[in-house]
């Protein structure tokens, strides 16, 4: 696992090097050998040729000396071999009669004399002289013999015969000893640059390491704000339902009032759904419905839920397009993306302000690092409050990040903001001055489809379906009790015949019996899962449509585990959504029977 | 008186006699050398000398040297010349009282005598191929090709290059370098 491993290794680079400066010390070798067998040859090849010109010297000696030597002219004898004076490269010269005795001589130093008498012919090169006797002869007749010998060599004339060779050898040393040392520097770098590299993957683990402590730290830090904020907001939630049940309970009678405070309770318990909404959103475990819609007309129509919520204090101005250009994202989500952004603004604006919402058409061009080049639309929301630093910009899109006290945000505000607008193919940005108010700028990337509206885009939707479904009969199964209840009692007032069942067992025994026209599991219970209650179920009534009800975070996962053609109810839901989703089935299924 | 006279002048006689005997023996031995050194001459001039390939008789055919008239070599020349032989031909001498032009002769050295004087057998072989050689000291008045003379106490020769000529015999040029004189 350690990521040294590998690189402490060598690597078939290094060998590749390796063999490389092997094959330059056999190369030195290879040229030593051939270079020393070169100059051997050199040198047997000059001295044959220096003794074979000696020789030659010899010959023409004998053959001018012949008839002095016949005729024992000794002074004629002597001006022969004293013309050797003026050869330097000749140390020695003598002539010898037909008896070998010595009859003329030159030497030029006293140590090396001519030997007195001469007894056989031979050539020699030894003590780096050529030494040679070749024989006086005329017509046959031998006269004598003649002698000499040159002086020796010295180094310079040696060094000089070699003197090439010598050269191209080191030169090809040179050649060598720069390729060795070009791989020998080449290797070391890439022995640093591994080592390099071994700190790198060293240090990106460790990086990586401390990383995923910080992501833990800043989690359970955001679980603990969480859980604070959040609890504090339902626990307001729970006051005003639970304020409004002791008022109804203790006049009931009051039939005027109790609507007022039933009123009351239903609003707190949809801030209650729309909380977790935005926490689901947030975390993205909440499968997001992406529709083709248009911008500028759900700002029109959230006009009035925006100034509730601002209230009197603060201006609220539009300045929308009429390009109708539709972008594709989960229209709930992007009105509470604008909602929370007006929340934000009221905050930053506790003295009153002016809060103003523009929608355009922008082109991105190629070369974008974050968006796609094309068209957009720009939903601005900009407030005069008192602005945001640079460093509360830098975070701000950060989840749980919020300069608010606790209880009174659950920094998921902005952060909810970015994640629809990256869902919806584009992304969320903030300009702001401190003291100049705030500028948060939603792009949005325009949808390929026509520009539709809601109606539009879902012209078989049937009308909610509030009146009594009488005969039907609905198989409510429910873990827990007080769901089940619920659910039953809403149904019946909708008209349905209500069958229970607290499990899956139970459920299946019921179904034995009766003939239910749909069915409403929960999902998760135990023993058995909604889904797997649904497999048996079908097979024991096949046809009859099952919805399911999930408060469970993850909506993906659950689709996953009934296949795509699932219905599911997102807990809390309220009795329009129950009727509609089960009149809406019936419906269908109806017209697929007719 | 008279008698010591005689005494003294017998002596000096005797001196005289002794002196003059040794001088007569280093005379004869130095004669001897001389004729040694003339004989090995004789055959040592071989070798420098060509003589046209009819005058030869084969590769193989002795190379004659004559000797006519008076001998003064003796066993000397027979000596200096046994055993040698120059370009494959075998050295053999002759002695001759007449000389001719087709005795056969290579090297002839002429001394004359009562058959034929000097100058007599030089004109016989005139033309012919034959290297002539004479000598100062037999008293020479005619010179053959190869002239034989004392020079500084040591035996050198001249050489008549115009009679070799004529006799058809060429003399290498080492040889002529040798002389003391060379006629053209």
């Amino acid at each position: 696992m350690s990521p040294r491993e590998p690189i402490s290794r060598p690597s078939s680079a290094s060998v590749a090097e390796r063999r490389l400066v092997n094959l330059a010390w056999a190369a030195v070798v290879a040229l030593l050998a051939i270079g020393a067998l070169l100059a051997a040859r050199t040198e047997v090849v000059a001295r044959r040729q220096e003794v074979r010109q000696v020789e030659v010297q010899a010959d023409i000696l004998a053959a001018s000396v012949s008839a002095a030597l016949a005729f024992d002219d000794r002074r004629a004898m002597q001006e022969y071999v004293d013309a050797f004076r003026v050869n330097h490269a000749v140390a020695g010269a003598a002539i010898y009669d037909a008896a070998g005795r010595e009859v003329a001589a030159f030497q030029r130093d006293k140590a090396h004399a001519p030997p007195p008498s001469i007894k056989a012919l031979r050539s020699s090169f030894s003590g780096r002289r050529v030494t040679v006797t070749r024989a006086v002869a005329e017509q046959g007749a031998r006269l004598g013999t003649v002698y000499l010998e040159t002086a020796p060599e010295t180094w310079a004339m040696v060094l000089g015969r070699h003197s090439s060779l010598a050269l191209l050898t080191v030169l090809a040393f040179l050649l060598l000893a720069m390729v060795t040392g070009a791989a020998a520097q080449l290797q070391e770098r890439a022995r640093l640059l591994a080592e390099a590299n071994a700190r790198l993957v060293d240090e990106m683990a460790a990086r990586g390491k401390a990383e995923e402590a910080l992501r833990q730290s800043q989690k359970m830090e955001a679980l603990g704000q969480l859980t604070g904020g959040i609890a504090h907001d339902f626990n307001n939630l729970l006051q005003i339902v639970h304020g409004a049940f002791e008022l109804i309970r203790r006049k009931p009678g009051d039939t005027a009032k109790v609507a007022a405070w039933s009123e009351n309770g239903i609003a707190a318990a949809e801030r209650g759904a729309s909380l977790t909404r935005q926490l689901l959103a947030f975390s993205r475990s909440q499968k997001l419905e992406l529709r083709p819609f248009v911008v500028s007309e759900l700002i029109a129509d959230m006009r009035e839920l925006l100034a509730r919520t601002l209230g009197p204090d603060i201006a609220l101005e539009f300045e929308l397009d009429d390009a109708r250009a539709p972008v594709m994202s989960d229209r709930t989500q992007l009105e509470l993306a604008v909602l929370n952004l007006a929340i934000n603004a009221r905050d930053a604006m506790p003295e009153g302000g002016r809060l103003t919402i523009c929608t355009r058409i922008r082109q991105v061009e190629p070369g974008d690092p974050v968006l796609e080049p094309g068209e957009y639309v720009e939903l601005s929301v900009a407030d005069t409050g008192e602005g945001m630093s640079r460093d509360v910009i830098e975070r701000a899109f950060d989840p749980f990040f919020t300069t608010k006290g606790v209880g009174k945000g659950t920094g998921l505000g902005l952060s909810q903001v970015y994640g629809v607008a990256r869902q919806a193919g584009g992304t969320a940005s903030i300009t702001s001055t401190a003291g100049q108010g705030a500028v948060v700028t939603l792009l949005l990337r325009r949808a390929a489809a026509g520009a539709t509206g809601e109606g539009a885009a879902e012209p078989a939707e049937p009308q909610p379906v509030l009146a009594p479904q009488g005969g039907r009969t609905v198989l409510v199964v429910d873990d827990e009790e007080a769901v089940r209840a619920l659910a039953s009692e809403i149904l019946e007032l909708l008209g349905y015949r209500v069958l229970t069942a607290g499990g899956g067992r139970e459920a299946l025994e019921i179904l034995e019996a009766e003939a239910p026209d749909i069915m409403l599991f929960d999902y998760a219970m135990p023993e058995m899962n909604g889904a797997e209650l649904a497999k048996l179920a079908r097979a024991r009534r096949p046809g009859v449509p099952i919805v399911f009800a999930s408060g469970y975070a993850d909506t993906a996962q659950v689709e996953a585990a009934l296949g795509g053609e699932a219905v599911i109810l997102r807990k809390p839901f309220n009795m329009e959504t129950l009727a509609q989703t089960l009149g809406s089935l019936l419906a269908r299924r109806a017209d697929a029977g007719a | 008186m008279r008698a010591r006279r005689a005494g003294m002048a017998r002596w000096a006689a005797l001196s005289a006699a002794l002196v003059a005997g040794l001088a007569e023996g280093r005379a004869a031995r130095a004669d001897n050398l001389e004729l040694a050194v003339k004989a090995t001459y004789l055959y040592k001039l071989a070798p420098f000398v060509s003589w046209p390939a009819q005058a030869m008789g084969g590769p193989t055919a002795p190379l004659a040297i004559c000797v006519q008239g008076a001998d003064p070599f003796g066993a000397v020349l027979d000596r200096a010349v046994s055993g040698q032989a120059v370009a494959g031909h075998p050295l053999v001498v002759r002695r001759l009282a007449r000389l001719g032009p087709g005795d056969g002769c290579q090297i002839a050295y002429v001394s004359g005598g009562p058959a034929q004087s000097q100058a007599q057998a030089l004109q016989a072989v005139d033309g012919a191929p034959v290297l002539t050689v004479t000598d100062e000291a037999r008293g020479a008045q005619a010179k053959g090709i190869v002239h034989l003379l004392l020079d500084g106490g040591k035996v050198r020769f001249s050489i008549d290059a115009g009679q070799a000529d004529r006799n058809g015999v060429a003399i290498s040029s080492k040889l002529l370098a040798l002389a003391v004189a060379v006629k053209r």
